[in-house]
């Protein structure tokens, strides 16, 4: 018999994402007020109309530029997503690992923790003409930027998921003769999944926001690489169509990792 | 009789607490036999769950020996643990959670699916393979925790207030399960503060003083462990004789 919560503090998947997409057209219909009542020329505040037309004509290859500058907001979108793609994976990888032994060994997380921390605290931008330096600017440097902003927040999560488990699991796991490594992939990272996902959602969420920083070097092919050249000319809805365009598609990717999360983690509440 | 399955001797043992040593058990003496099972009763802190404690092997004497199967005791090799609460692992199906053990018990994985099947049937639980753990009740859960603890056949079961969160029907229908879990070479150390629980359940029963508990009866109860309804067993005359013989003891104690 399942039970059934009343009360219930976390909202349901669909009302979830109900939620968002209301939030979002909400946000739209201000924005298209705020245009309406003229407060700023069209030239600083273009409405949605004009972002939309922008968005049509640089998803246009045919267009005799190729879309945007030499591509399509697409294609833009498709290499800005393949690096952040990278970079987070790569950051989750030495984030869960990093954490899981912070998390096992008390020392290795007092002695690694100030640093994380520190790393965390820095401006992307801040530390991206240092990888330029050692990594040129091909993509590592990107990938590079993109890995630095993302693993610090799992590891902080999952070290801090792996330190909480439930000692009366870890008791059981030992009555039934699980070793070492059985009681790390049997129960500490199930345990731990939930809150190692919340840290990568958070590492997701930072690394997709430091993408345009990442494409200041070399980086026009990509959709920060767009909003970059569109500031430089004065181009304001292209500029505001690169944000939306980041902004929607980071909201879709945190709206698929929480649907994962859920998915994962049933149990969470519940035992 | 041979080689005992248990074997305590001179142990006391004591938590250090705010820099003072709290003594929790002990000294005592005390031996399992194979077939045996040992009910120990005694009030709230008493040290029972310390008792079962250094038998799996969690926590080392301050002084005397403990012995299973003649060596130290390693938790998770000779001795299987049921706990007050079932501790499954929600992350995995109550199907899972037996074939976790089962891997961890060493066997084969060709073998496990038909063993969890087993496992499950012998605790009356085969069409629930797929549920997740919270979609059972808590008795359930708790035979769940029983079939996951059998699945090394361990000779030594340690049971540690199992019944203690459960409604009165359930825990009777339990321990009418549990008590033939000796059958053959096993033995069973239980422990509860219900007297009831004890007499019925018990080819012998402890009962352990105020803390720090010491052995402050040590009584066989010859009641015929299969043939006899449990109704007819717990309105037996015996049944009735031996509940007042504990229970006097637990009340001296308890004074
Ligand atoms: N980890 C511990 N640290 C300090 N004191 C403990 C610890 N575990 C138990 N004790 C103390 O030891 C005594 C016996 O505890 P326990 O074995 O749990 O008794 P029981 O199971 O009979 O209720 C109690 O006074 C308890 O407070
Ligand atoms: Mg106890």
């Amino acid at each position: 018999m399942a039970l059934k919560e009343s009360g219930s503090a976390a909202l349901s998947a669909t009302h979830s994402v109900l939620v968002r997409v209301a939030a979002v057209l909400a946000l739209i219909a201000i924005w298209q007020l705020l245009v309406l009542a003229r407060l700023w020329p069209p030239a600083v505040l273009p409405g949605p109309g004009q972002v939309w037309d922008q968005l049509l004509a640089a998803s246009d290859s045919g267009n005799g530029q190729g879309g945007y500058a030499g591509s399509t907001v697409l294609e833009r979108l498709g290499v800005s997503l393949r690096r952040v793609g990278y970079g987070t994976a790569y950051g989750v990888l030495v984030g869960v690992g990093l954490g899981l032994v912070m998390g096992l060994v008390p020392v290795v997380r007092a002695v690694v923790e100030p640093f994380v921390t520190f790393l965390r605290a820095l401006p992307p931008l801040a530390y991206l003409s240092l990888l330029v330096i050692w990594f040129g600017i091909d993509e590592e440097p990107k990938v590079y930027l993109l890995l630095v902003a993302a693993f610090p927040p799992v590891a902080v999560a999952t070290a801090t998921a792996v330190t909480g488990v439930n000692r009366q699991y870890l008791e059981a796991a030992h009555a039934l003769g699980a070793n070492r490594l059985g009681v790390i992939t049997t129960v500490v990272l199930p345990a731990s999944a939930p809150e190692i996902l919340t840290g990568i959602r958070l590492a997701v969420g930072i690394a997709y926001s430091s993408v345009v920083a990442a494409e200041t070097v070399n980086g026009a092919d990509g959709i920060g690489g767009m909003v970059l050249n569109a500031q430089r000319y004065n181009q304001t809805a292209v500029v505001l169509l690169g944000l939306v365009v980041i902004g929607v598609t980071g909201l879709l990717i945190d709206t698929a990792l929480l649907a994962l999360q859920r998915a994962v983690s049933p149990w969470r509440g519940r035992a | 009789m041979g080689e005992p399955l248990v074997e305590l001797t001179g142990v006391a043992h004591s938590y250090r607490a705010n820099r003072v040593d709290v003594p929790a058990l002990g000294p005592l003496d005390l031996r399992v036999e194979p077939g045996e099972f040992l009910v120990v009763v005694g009030p709230s802190g008493s040290g029972k769950s310390t008792l079962l404690r250094l038998v799996s092997g969690f926590e080392r004497p301050t002084t005397g020996a403990v012995e299973v199967l003649g060596g130290p005791p390693v938790p998770g090799r000779d001795v299987g643990t049921v706990f007050q609460q079932p501790r499954l692992f929600p992350w995995q199906s109550v199907a899972g959670n037996i074939t976790t053990a089962l891997r961890w018990a060493g066997v084969p994985g060709a073998d496990r699916p038909q063993r969890t099947r087993g496992l499950l049937a012998q605790v009356g639980l085969v069409e629930l393979g797929r549920r997740r753990t919270w979609e059972i009740s808590g008795g359930q859960q708790q035979r769940v925790a029983i079939a996951r603890a059998l699945a090394a056949r361990p000779r030594l079961l340690l049971m540690d207030e199992p019944f203690a969160a459960l409604d009165a029907l359930t825990r009777e229908r339990l321990q009418e399960d549990v008590r033939s879990l000796t059958d053959g070479e096993r033995a069973v150390v239980f422990v509860t503060h219900s007297v009831d629980e004890a007499v019925f359940l018990a080819s012998r029963v402890v009962v352990l003083s105020d803390r720090p508990g010491r052995v402050a009866l040590d009584l066989p109860v010859p009641l015929p462990r299969s043939g006899v309804p449990a109704d007819e067993l717990r309105g037996s005359a015996e049944f009735a004789a031996l509940r007042g013989e504990v229970a006097g003891a637990v009340r001296a104690v308890a004074a």
